[in-house]
């Protein structure tokens, strides 16, 4: 009896939510938004980040009835193919989406190889792709007009560590920089090694390792023979967390420690426990930031959405931060447009400049966004603080990092 | 069980006759997307996705037709082919991106380079038989994927390292056809090429050094030179198509100019067709990539799998491509051109034939 009354209560709601959206006049087409990604395969995990983020605001948008366009709601449809982390099954996928689905606009992969495939797609159909997860400059230096990053440059990963350290005392003054040979992170180091010289910062180590190392003993061992002051690795999880270890077995005492990849993820505190404290991370976005968005939700509100709708997995990563920024700025241009157009959505991109809780989403000529700044995290007894910029920090970072004995 | 004459001939006319409507449905499907025939509305019968996926077929047929010089005429395993497409891939990206040649130019440097490569490697590497031969090639198919990766000069990469090679997009009209016929002109020169092997001095020389290699060099054939030659002949093939692909995919890193698994690919589909024939690998290249397309959820239709969710259908996908490996080797060991092209008859009895041939 009471699932009868259920369903009927069901059937009513849909009949009303019916009436009410087709009734109006003020109901247009369906959007679709296309995106291939890897939900299968070596990039499922932040594949699946990445869809966690465009669904957020897949929900938020269709509550509300969609994008406005013209006193038009449009509601919105993501359609997601799985190219089982293969580039080249991603730009197979690409073009079934632009031609098959009919997709409007197109929304990034995940990893820079795809991207940078999509890139070409997008470009030869002349659909914008908004993307969030392909951060090599390489992508951006072809001169293409339809693909937009929201997110900071790989070369700026780390620098936001070398802007906080030139505001330390003691200045710290030497930098030993170990990097994995993938293209993302050699693009982070070459960013820290053109950058440092002009905070006053000498790089006296550049050491370059096989992506995906599990030993880094000898690179560690280079980097305390140098006696670097900060020790910077751009890289990923499993390598910070190498070295992290190998530098307290050789008591490697610098004063910074600095990862690209890794010290964000709750991963990383679990696997080292009370020697993750003192870690310094870079970052896209953190759960403390403090942007005053002019849409969309509050950092806070976008916390707590996430863990509605995700429970049990702890706070959004910055990867699924920067995924919803790319649907925020899809729909901000779209709005802006006025139209469905994809031409003039694209113009719309080029020309936008618009904060939300990521952060400001401005494009360059290029078109990836150089104007939001990376953040710098600190584990702060077992938990991150975000301690650089001073403007969007929740604490002070804990400087010099103590010496392994005196922890 | 021999097939009768006249079956032999039924079966012989069928299949010339379905692959004649293929093939010419393929070639002439392109031209509905041309200006002309859009505004005499002709239906359109091909775009950009059709020509995305008919242009991988095509690459397919190339790679495969020209595994089967060395694999199935000379019978040589050769397990590191891929080598030669990335050789080819680079080969045209370089040039076309860093020394700004125009890509028509910068084309044919890659079969070139991918033959003389091959004939450097070969001459060590053809000395080896059987499973010596298949795992040092494919040694070499890794290994110059790494090299093209890593090798820097004054610390910066010489081939773009990681980041891979991105060349200009090709400016022409109707770039998804004109991709698509390039790549059709190479399978139409693998074809041709197989076909002369076939019949040539030089053919009957590998076919006898795949049948008996101190027999073949008793009989005065320069076993060396042969050998060589048939490997370079393939690597040219190969890389051609690899040239043709670094434009087209206008992105190139060593993920996509060296995949593993087209190596597997490559020879499974010669496999599928018929090794040793002219048209056997480029049916089972059509055949096999077509399934490889529909598994992975790209082709138009599309249908579910019973008891298989959406995440797991690419895992499944490689379970059905294992599973038909070991089918086709087990009870079509000289494909389905066999029987389609009018040799013998599928039947219950050929199967089992297969069986105990086998030996299981």
């Amino acid at each position: 009896m009471r699932r009868w009354a259920l369903l009927a209560a069901v059937a009513i709601a849909a009949i009303a939510c019916g009436g009410s959206t087709t009734g109006g006049p003020t109901t247009g087409s369906t959007i679709v938004l296309g995106a291939p990604l890897g939900l299968t395969g070596s990039l499922t995990k932040e594949s699946i980040l990445t869809q966690q983020g465009y669904n957020l605001w897949q929900d938020w948008i269709n509550a509300r009835g969609g994008i406005v366009v013209n006193n038009v709601k449009h509601p919105v449809t993501i359609k997601y193919y799985d190219d089982t982390s293969n580039a080249n099954q991603s730009a197979v996928l690409m073009q079934k989406l632009i031609t098959e689905d009919k997709a409007n606009f197109l929304l990034g992969p995940y990893g820079s190889a795809a991207t940078a495939t999509d890139a070409a797609i997008a470009e030869q159909n002349e659909i914008p792709m908004v993307e969030a997860n392909g951060a090599a400059q390489s992508i951006f230096n072809q001169g293409y007009k339809y693909t937009f990053g929201v997110l900071s440059p790989a070369n700026k990963y780390l620098q936001g560590v070398i802007d906080m350290a030139a505001t330390l005392s003691p200045k710290p003054t030497t930098i030993a920089m170990l990097s994995a040979d993938d293209n993302f992170s050699l693009e982070v180091a070459e960013g820290v090694n053109t950058y440092a010289a002009t905070k006053g910062l000498n790089v006296v180590l550049y050491k370059k390792y096989k992506n995906g190392a599990t030993n880094l003993s000898a690179e560690v061992q280079a980097a305390k023979a140098a006696n670097a002051d900060i020790v910077l690795n751009s890289g990923h999880l499993q390598e910070a967390i190498a070295i992290n270890k190998a530098a307290k077995e050789q008591k490697v005492n610098a004063k910074i420690f600095a990862y690209s990849v890794g010290p964000s993820t709750p991963d990383f505190i679990t696997a080292l426990g009370k020697d993750a404290d003192y870690v310094y991370g870079g970052s896209q976005w953190t759960p403390q930031v403090k942007y005053t968005p002019a849409f969309y939700l509050s950092v806070a509100e976008y916390v707590a959405a996430y863990k509605a709708k995700y429970p049990g997995l702890g706070d959004p990563d910055y990867h699924v931060a920067e995924s919803t920024a790319a649907c925020l700025a899809l729909q901000r241009a779209i709005e802006k447009a006025g139209s469905l157009d994809p031409k003039k959505v694209r113009d719309a991109l080029a020309a936008l400049d618009v904060t939300v809780f990521f952060g400001q989403v401005k494009f360059d000529s290029r078109g990836i966004n150089i104007y939001k700044p990376m953040v710098v995290e600190q584990i702060q007894n077992g938990a991150h603080h975000t301690v650089f910029p001073d403007s969007v920090a929740d604490a002070k970072p804990q400087y010099p990092t103590p010496a392994w004995d005196q922890r | 069980m021999i097939a009768t004459a006249d079956s032999q001939r039924r079966w012989r006319r069928l299949f010339l006759i379905v692959g004649a409507i293929v093939a010419a449905y393929a070639l002439l499907a392109p031209l509905t997307s041309l200006d002309a025939a859009q505004s005499a509305n002709v239906p359109l019968l091909a775009d950009k996705f059709w020509f995305r996926i008919a242009t991988y077929v095509v690459m397919f047929v190339v790679m495969a037709t020209a595994w089967n010089i060395i694999g199935g005429i000379t019978g040589y395993a050769a397990f590191g082919n891929v080598a030669f497409f990335g050789i080819g891939a680079y080969t045209t990206g370089m040039l076309i991106a860093k020394a700004k040649w125009p890509f028509l130019v910068a084309l044919p440097l890659a079969p070139i380079l991918a033959a003389l490569f091959a004939a450097l490697v070969g001459l060590p590497l053809l000395r080896l038989r059987g499973h010596y031969f298949a795992v040092a090639s494919l040694g070499v198919g890794v290994a110059v994927g790494e090299l093209v990766q890593n090798i820097d000069y004054n610390g910066q990469p010489v081939f773009g390292g990681a980041s891979g090679l991105f060349l200009p997009i090709y400016a022409v009209g109707h770039r998804g056809l004109f991709f698509f016929y390039l790549m059709c002109g190479a399978a139409a020169i693998a074809i041709a090429v197989t076909w002369w092997v076939l019949r040539s001095r030089f053919g009957y020389g590998l076919i006898a050094i795949r049948e008996n290699e101190e027999a073949a060099a008793v009989l005065g054939v320069n076993t060396t030179a042969y050998k060589v030659g048939a490997f370079a002949l393939a690597a040219a093939l190969t890389g051609l198509a690899g040239g043709i692909f670094s434009q087209w995919n206008v992105f190139i890193n060593q993920d996509n100019a060296f995949p593993i698994e087209y190596n597997v690919q490559m020879i499974l589909m010669a496999l599928l067709g018929g090794t040793g024939t002219v048209f056997g690998p480029a049916a089972g290249a059509v055949l096999l990539q077509l399934l490889i397309q529909f598994l992975g959820g790209s082709l138009p239709i599309s249908i579910d799998l019973p008891f298989v969710s959406t995440e797991a259908r690419p895992i499944v996908a490689q379970v059905i491509l294992g599973l038909l490996l070991v089918v086709v080797v087990i009870f079509v060991p000289r494909g389905v051109i066999d029987f389609f092209g009018g040799r013998t008859r599928l039947s219950l009895s050929y199967l089992r034939r297969s069986l105990r041939d086998t030996s299981l």
